[in-house]
């Protein structure tokens, strides 16, 4: 009995020591394993003691072993709780200062919003198709039922390079290339550069962008192609949008239409407004189903397919949806624009 | 063209709102691209599409409202106060050649005074924004204006034998037009003429000489049908252009000419004048009208919508069709002899649908069975390409592909420029050889407007002659130029060099995994000599990179130093990639060595790859060099190499002792190879 008081009174010296020196979780861990870790604590190798004490000295040597577990135990749990309180780190900068910035490049606001249109179509089941920028006048006029002399084509002023190569004027040759190459079905836009004998001004360039559509299939109709676009539009402006088909004429399609979509500038309520012309429409699409001719012209029956068509130029729906007034803008190249389109 | 909506009045009686009237336009394609309200007028600006001659006159326009709104049209009648004189006693009319003029209608009004006309009809001419001239060249007008036929006066004293003969113009003639202007004829132009020479230029333009005046008092009224290939030819061949040759050359109605000249010849009578006894016609070989076939079956199959055979018939008849049922379902149809536009089943469904309205046909999708992978391999690398592009801080341009000429020669792309025929300016009249060219033009651009540094990236064609063949191809090029990244208050301004543009095209490499490449040393015109490099993929030489040579630069006034490149994207982008393949990651730790050498300035780095690579050292992981420089601390000539070298065994961990002995295996290959001295401690292994 003497023995174990002189023991107890050891260990609680050591631990008075030991626990002024400990600096961390890692320290406090080591103290308390050295005092009460189940096997080989020092309070466990007491209770081994205990055991080989006369039954009437056990009440009392009991009561102090435990006095010693509970000021081990109390004290530990106190540094635990001064070390659980985190103590403040030093501040050395201001975190208000601004975060490094990343110089990411930017997309051209025009190949970007092509994605943005290949990417609607793309879910449509739409393969994307490409072509020749230089033609013959076959691809670009004949084939699309331009006839030699016919007055549609004022409406086509050509850059040529001689008598039949010139620069496409539109995509549609692309269609002809396509029909001659694969057979029905046939679901494709072919988005592209296209050039015409335009002086630059705000809204005409001699070159710019253009996305047509074709398909071609068993039972296609009028009610499939005002259901393709007006699932497109609604995609790319919003799903609230007003369309509107009226008749129209394009040499490659019987019936043509022409597609509006309302004004979302002045929502058809200001006379004077610069987008609209106070008309509330914007003309968006050119489209209508395949002309029986061009059909023809590469061979596909008219009797047994029938197919839509559209186009839309890619520059002047940009300057709709992000209102821009001056279509020069996209081939000036002045980073200070083109970079809007990253990051504000 | 503009549209009066009391001249309309004159053809079907509107009592609608402008608005209502413009939304029924729109609605069966004649857009009205403007109007305007006046005081009991409303003027309209309808864009006519050049298959719809038909609506370039008041009575199209009214037909076409009549069938929308269901009313009918009114009835004209023209009464004539008429002479006993034949028509033909008192001018004789020949066609020579029949194909470019089927039909000639003639009339003679006597004793027309010219004058002012009558208020009505100045008002009718103000109100389309014409100016009233006289009586008798406002008649012509008001009658093409009303019904699309252009006529054309002559003075009848002034007509040399009487005669009009029609014909193609001989070698050497001439005739001064009502513009006053000389026209050089050629043979292949038709022309009206006279016993002697040509009065008129045949529905193009008259002439001078036997226009009418105020001296005239007898006027001949021309009512005629030319072809419409002809016309547009000469008008186009001479420049001229008139509201008669625009009517002409889209196709008029070949019925009509008698129906005008007997109009015209009317309200001239009205004036005053007497109209001579019967209108000459000309007109030997009648179209014959074709046949359409009509199926109702493929009207509900082009527009996913049955329409009623009663609507059918009575849209088609009101509009001036004969039809007529052969079958059920089935109809034979003649088209008006003015709607030269409608000629297949096609044509007369549109007929059908313009009347029924766009806004009834239902929106269906198509059915949508998968066709194809929707994004081709090479639209895919494409993109990913401009993704990695963009990370390494290249901003994307579009440029024109259209080039000066002598700015294009100066970048010598080595490829035979296309030329355009008819260039928009004579500063764009070749396409581009070259996209360099187009990124030196932004790079001085934004430089100029503040810009400190440019890096930007263009993918597009390339255009040149090939022999006899036009060639386009597609191809990348990126340019870099000063200050890189943005300004931060941790780092300090940096600029761009050669590596930069060599790292961004190392990663597309890497990251589109194209394997294998390499660069090799060798000039190119568009850089310094010494200061370029070639990329080769799979042994083809795909592209050069290197430092902009001074004078290319000067030319575009950019004073800072320009590192570009140019690859053939086409070429890269339809190479099969290398695919992906998994390689177990071994989970014994790798031992790396350092070695430090001086060498030789000379030695390149490619080169001492090579040799590293050819020694094929075993579990050699990885190399890389990690410092390089030369000072006053270096012998002259010389530079500080050093080199990591990574070893690693897939199935153990490798012993020191392994490792020490392939090391020297590395610096015994090198120092033969390219007398690499070994630098150890700072000291210098001799």
């Amino acid at each position: 009995m003497k023995e174990l008081k002189k023991k107890i009174e050891k260990y609680k010296t050591q631990f008075n020591r030991e626990i002024t020196l400990i600096q961390d979780k890692k320290g406090l861990q080591e103290l308390r394993n050295l005092f009460l870790s189940r096997k080989k604590g020092y309070v466990s190798l007491l209770f081994e003691d205990f055991k080989t004490l006369k039954p009437e000295e056990r009440p009392e040597a009991g009561k102090i072993i435990n006095e010693l577990k509970e000021y081990v135990q109390t004290k530990l749990q106190a540094l635990q709780e001064e070390f659980s309180t985190a103590k403040k780190v030093e501040k050395t900068y201001d975190l208000t200062l601004p975060g490094k910035d990343i110089y990411l490049g930017s997309p051209h606001p025009i190949v970007h919003f092509q994605q943005e249109i290949e990417q609607i179509f793309l879910t449509m089941g739409f393969t994307i198709e490409e072509g020749p920028e230089i033609e013959t006048d076959y691809y670009n006029f004949e084939a699309l039922n331009f006839p030699q002399h016919h007055p549609a084509r004022d409406d086509w002023d050509t850059l040529y390079i001689k008598d039949d190569l010139l620069l496409r004027t539109h995509t549609s040759p692309v269609q002809i290339r396509v029909m001659e190459k694969k057979k029905p079905p046939i679901r494709i836009i072919i988005p592209g550069k296209v050039f015409r004998k335009e002086t630059p001004d705000p809204t005409h360039l001699p070159m710019f962008f253009q996305v047509e559509g074709l398909v071609i299939d068993v039972g296609i109709t009028f009610a499939h192609l005002k259901g393709t676009l007006e699932y497109f539009l609604k995609a790319l402006f919003n799903e609230n949008i007003k369309i509107r088909f009226r008749p129209s004429f394009f040499p490659f399609t019987e019936p043509s239409a022409e597609v509006d979509i309302e004004c979302t500038v002045c929502d058809g309520k200001n006379e004077d407004c610069r987008v609209c012309g106070g008309s509330g429409w914007i003309e968006i699409l050119g489209a209508g189903m395949v002309d029986p001719q061009v059909l023809k012209n590469v061979n596909i029956d008219p009797e047994r397919y029938s197919g839509f068509a559209f186009g839309m130029g890619i520059d002047r729906t940009a300057m709709f949806a992000f209102q821009i007034s001056d279509m020069r803008n996209f081939y000036e190249n002045d980073l200070r624009f083109i970079r809007q389109v990253l990051r504000k | 063209m503009k549209i009066s909506l009391s001249w309309l009045k004159q053809y079907i009686d509107l009592d609608i709102s402008a608005f209502e009237l413009v939304d029924t336009l729109n609605n069966i394609g004649l857009m009205v691209d403007d109007w305007e309200e006046k005081e009991n007028e409303v003027i309209l600006d309808i864009e006519t599409y050049a298959n719809r001659p038909d609506t370039l006159g008041h009575l199209g326009v009214a037909r076409e409202l009549a069938v929308a709104l269901g009313r009918p049209l009114k009835e004209q009648s023209w009464p004539l106060i008429e002479l006993n004189e034949k028509t033909s006693d008192l001018i004789n009319i020949k066609i020579l050649d029949e194909d470019l003029c089927p039909r000639y209608c003639g009339i003679i009004v006597r004793g027309v005074q010219v004058g002012p006309s009558p208020d009505w009809l100045r008002e009718k001419i103000k109100a389309i924004g014409l100016s009233p001239i006289n009586n008798v060249v406002d008649v012509t007008n008001y009658v093409l204006f009303s019904t699309a036929q252009p006529i054309h006066a002559f003075d009848l004293d002034k007509l040399t034998g009487r005669k009009i003969i029609v014909r193609k113009a001989k070698k050497g003639e001439s005739l001064i037009s009502l513009e006053e202007d000389t026209l050089a004829l050629s043979s292949d132009m038709l022309v009206i003429a006279d016993e002697v020479k040509p009065v008129a230029l045949a529905g193009v333009i008259g002439g001078q000489e036997t226009s009418v005046s105020n001296e005239t008092q007898d006027v001949f009224i021309e009512s005629a049908y030319f072809d419409p290939v002809s016309i547009r030819k000469t008008s186009k061949k001479l420049g001229i252009k008139t509201e008669a040759s625009y009517r002409f050359e889209r196709g008029a109605d070949e019925s009509f000419p008698p129906q005008a000249a007997l109009m015209a010849a009317s309200i001239l009578t009205q004036m005053g004048g007497k109209a001579t006894k019967g209108i000459l016609d000309i007109y030997s070989k009648p179209r014959k009208q074709k046949t359409i076939v009509l199926r109702n079956h493929r009207v509900a199959g082009l527009l996913g919508l049955e329409i009623q055979e009663e609507f059918i018939e009575e849209t088609l008849s009101k509009l001036g069709f004969q039809i007529e049922r052969t079958q059920k379902g089935v109809w034979q149809v003649k088209s008006p002899p003015f709607r030269v536009d409608v000629e297949r089943e096609a044509d007369l469904i549109e007929e059908i649908v313009r009347f029924y309205g766009y806004d009834k046909i239902p929106a269906k999708l198509p059915p949508f069975e998968t066709l194809e992978p929707a994004l081709s391999p090479k639209r895919k690398a494409f993109q990913k390409l401009r993704q990695i592009l963009f990370h390494y801080g290249f901003d994307e341009v579009v440029n024109f592909s259209f080039v000066n000429q002598e700015k294009e020669a100066k970048l010598q792309s080595g490829r035979k420029p296309i030329e355009i025929r008819n260039p928009v300016s004579s500063k764009a009249s070749i396409l581009r050889t070259t996209l360099i060219g187009g990124l030196l033009e932004n790079i001085s651009w934004n430089l100029n407007r503040g810009a400190e540094g440019v890096h930007v990236f263009e993918t597009g064609n390339v255009y040149f002659w090939q022999s006899d063949s036009c060639i386009e191809q597609c191809m990348l090029a990126l340019a870099t130029t000063g200050r890189v990244g943005t300004t931060h208050w941790q780092s300090r301004n940096e600029k761009t060099d050669f590596f930069r543009l060599k790292s961004a095209c190392e990663a597309f490499m890497n990251y589109l995994r194209y394997d294998p490449y390499v660069f090799c040393e060798e000039d190119h015109t568009y850089f310094e000599l010494g200061h370029s490099l070639s990329l080769h993929f799979k042994g083809e030489p795909v592209g050069f990179m290197g430092l902009v040579r001074r004078d290319i630069l000067d030319s575009y006034s950019i004073e800072d130093e320009v590192w570009a490149a140019e690859f053939k994207l086409e070429m890269l982008l339809e190479k099969q990639a290398k695919k992906f393949q998994y390689r177990p990651v071994t989970r014994f730790p790798g031992i790396s060595r350092d070695i430090s050498f001086i060498a030789s300035q000379e030695v390149t780095y490619q080169k001492i790859k090579a040799a590293v690579e050819k020694c094929s050292i075993p579990y050699l992981n990885q190399f890389y060099i990690y410092d390089r420089f030369s000072g006053p601390s270096i012998p002259k000539g010389k530079m500080s190499l050093s080199l990591r070298f990574v070893f690693c065994h897939p199935q153990r961990t490798l012993l020191a002792e392994e490792v020490d002995a392939l090391q020297e295996r590395i610096i015994k290959t090198l120092k033969a190879e390219f007398n690499f001295q070994l630098r150890e401690g700072g000291k210098i292994d001799k």
